[in-house]
């Protein structure tokens, strides 16, 4: 089973409705209020990533069925400049837009799995997933 | 070689007759094979009449997976698997008693004159087809039983998990048992905030006295869950340092210099009586 | 679409609680808002409160933080109070600890707190 829906990101506006959305798919799924917060967050940190970094990109909120276990895929996909260095920004307290630098690693911690692929010069696709015990 | 249909149904016949007349003495031998397992004393502890009532159940199970429908055996079989783990019997000491089964009745067999040079090969192969699917499904019934033993356990380890108490208006305490997996930390995370907001504590004490081993993982936990009580306002101290934590943690390297730890619950309470303001008296007797 | 968060004055206290979810520009607005007003009433002292609010990335903690740094320049302390288990959590796990943050469990709690903190 997957049943998907997406948002483009191109104003500061799309952050919101994007998490707005991960929120309403996050309830409807049955997850609890700490992880409803866990989720809407990260897709507030990884479209304000697309925002800042690429100008434009696309939050996509799948709903998955695995072995009887529900959860929610978000995938963050941009054509930006990429990321030159993956290892640097998956390491904590790094940021080079004056954020507090929380991004990506922060984002790996609040889901249960997270994948980055990343060409420089072409873009990236960010897919984090969390399952709903 | 192929074996007819018929054939293979008169060997089956055979066996199974063969282990019925010879019921007893198939089991006396059995055990004392089972006895010599030094790997798994489940026998040498085992009372004589439980030995003999399993024995004769375990016989019971082989012999009907060669007369009864596959459904009976089925539901025989799940019974066996699940008395089995329940006497703490291993997986490996059930396969060795399958084995050692039919080895005594393979070799009685052969003293009896029943099997022979000539229908050797055909009784082997009999002998497989009989034994490899009781096997099989054994070890497939064993760990399902097994698999729901754990899940059980699981669960009963998260009720036991990490309850808030309140002891005083403003003062609560969280007691952990045991040991402290990222699975856990967050249910006792989650638990310790709701709590917190939910009896209006101002101070919480986490109790780890009951917690075997504090690691860096556990410790980084701990630290995680004292600053999430802080940011709902409220203070976290840790309570029930042992020597040996103290140890431990010094030698790791962990800093929890940033919150109030203290040996014993009791002085914990008095300190998180003090930062509110109030203290235990003592009271003359009129 | 221009939210403001009202910002109430009560004695020398000014009252802020946070009703609906905070995109970025009110968030900005909110902040110089905030100053502005305390530098019209010469408060001491500003709590905050998130009781409603259900969660807080690292922009709007960044906000938050910048605020408590901010107003502390210009004289005055501030009490954030009523922060969900949720969010701390989630704040937590995004590894940002807002360290020199006074916090209450709510309202009630913050103004009592702050009273205690401009005494001494």
């Amino acid at each position: 089973m997957s049943n998907q829906s997406s948002v483009e990101i191109l104003t500061e506006w799309d952050i919101v409705a994007a998490r707005q959305l991960g929120r309403n798919v996050a309830k409807e799924l049955g997850f609890g209020t700490v992880d409803q917060a866990r989720i809407t967050t990260a897709i507030s940190e990884l479209a304000r990533n697309i925002y800042l970094y690429a100008g434009q990109g696309r939050i996509e909120i799948q709903q998955l069925m695995e072995n009887g276990i529900k959860g929610i895929l978000i995938i963050a996909a941009d054509q930006g400049p990429g990321i030159p260095d993956i290892r640097k920004v998956m390491e904590d307290g790094f940021s080079t837009s004056g954020g507090l630098g929380a991004g990506l690693p922060g984002v790996k911690r609040l889901m249960d799995e997270f994948k980055i692929e990343t060409i420089p010069g072409e873009g990236t696709d960010i897919r984090a997933t969390k399952w709903l015990r | 070689m192929e074996i007819q249909g018929g054939l293979r149904q008169k060997m089956n016949k055979q066996m199974a007759g063969y282990i019925q007349e010879n019921n007893t003495e198939i089991i006396t031998k059995w055990q004392e094979l089972m006895k010599n397992e030094k790997n798994d004393r489940s026998f040498q502890v085992m009372p004589t009449d439980l030995m003999n009532q399993t024995s004769k159940e375990f016989a019971d199970l082989m012999l009907s997976n060669l007369l009864e429908s596959h459904q009976a055996y089925e539901t025989r079989l799940n019974d066996f698997a699940e008395k089995v783990v329940r006497l703490g019997w291993s997986m490996t000491f059930v396969t060795k008693a399958i084995d050692h089964f039919s080895e005594v009745v393979f070799e009685g067999m052969e003293d009896a004159g029943l099997i022979t040079q000539e229908n050797f090969r055909g009784f082997f192969k009999e002998f497989n087809n009989w034994i490899i699917p009781i096997r099989d499904s054994t070890v497939a019934a064993y760990s399902k039983t097994w698999e729901r033993t754990v899940s059980l356990q699981k669960i009963a380890l998260q009720e036991l998990s990490a309850s808030l108490i309140p002891v005083f208006e403003k003062v609560s305490v969280m007691p952990l048992v045991g040991t402290i997996d990222t699975e856990r930390a967050r249910l006792i995370m989650e638990n310790l905030l709701e709590g917190v907001v939910k009896h209006r504590a101002e101070v919480v004490l986490l109790d780890i006295t009951g917690v075997p081993v504090v690691d860096t993982m556990v410790a980084h936990h701990i630290i995680q869950a004292a600053d999430a009580v802080r940011l709902v306002g409220a203070k976290c101290m840790l309570v029930g340092i042992r020597p040996e934590i103290a140890q431990t943690i010094v030698t790791l390297g962990i800093n929890l210099n940033e919150f109030t730890t203290t040996s014993t619950l009791q002085r914990g309470v008095e300190q998180a009586l003090a930062w509110t303001n109030r203290k235990i008296v003592e009271v003359d007797e009129q | 679409m221009n939210f403001r968060i009202p910002i109430l004055k009560l004695r020398d206290t000014l009252i802020v609680s946070i009703q609906w979810e905070l995109d970025d520009q009110t968030a900005i607005q909110f902040q110089e808002d905030l100053l502005n007003k305390l530098h019209e009433t010469s408060a001491r002292g500003v709590v905050i409160d998130l009781t409603s609010v259900d969660f807080i990335d690292s922009f709007i903690a960044k906000v938050l933080g910048d605020v408590i740094s901010m107003s502390s320049l210009m004289g005055a302390r501030v009490v954030i109070t009523g922060i969900q288990p949720a969010v701390a959590i989630t704040l937590i796990e995004l590894g940002i600890r807002l360290e020199d943050v006074m916090t209450a469990l709510d309202l009630e709690n913050g103004l009592d707190k702050l009273q205690l903190e401009l005494e001494a």
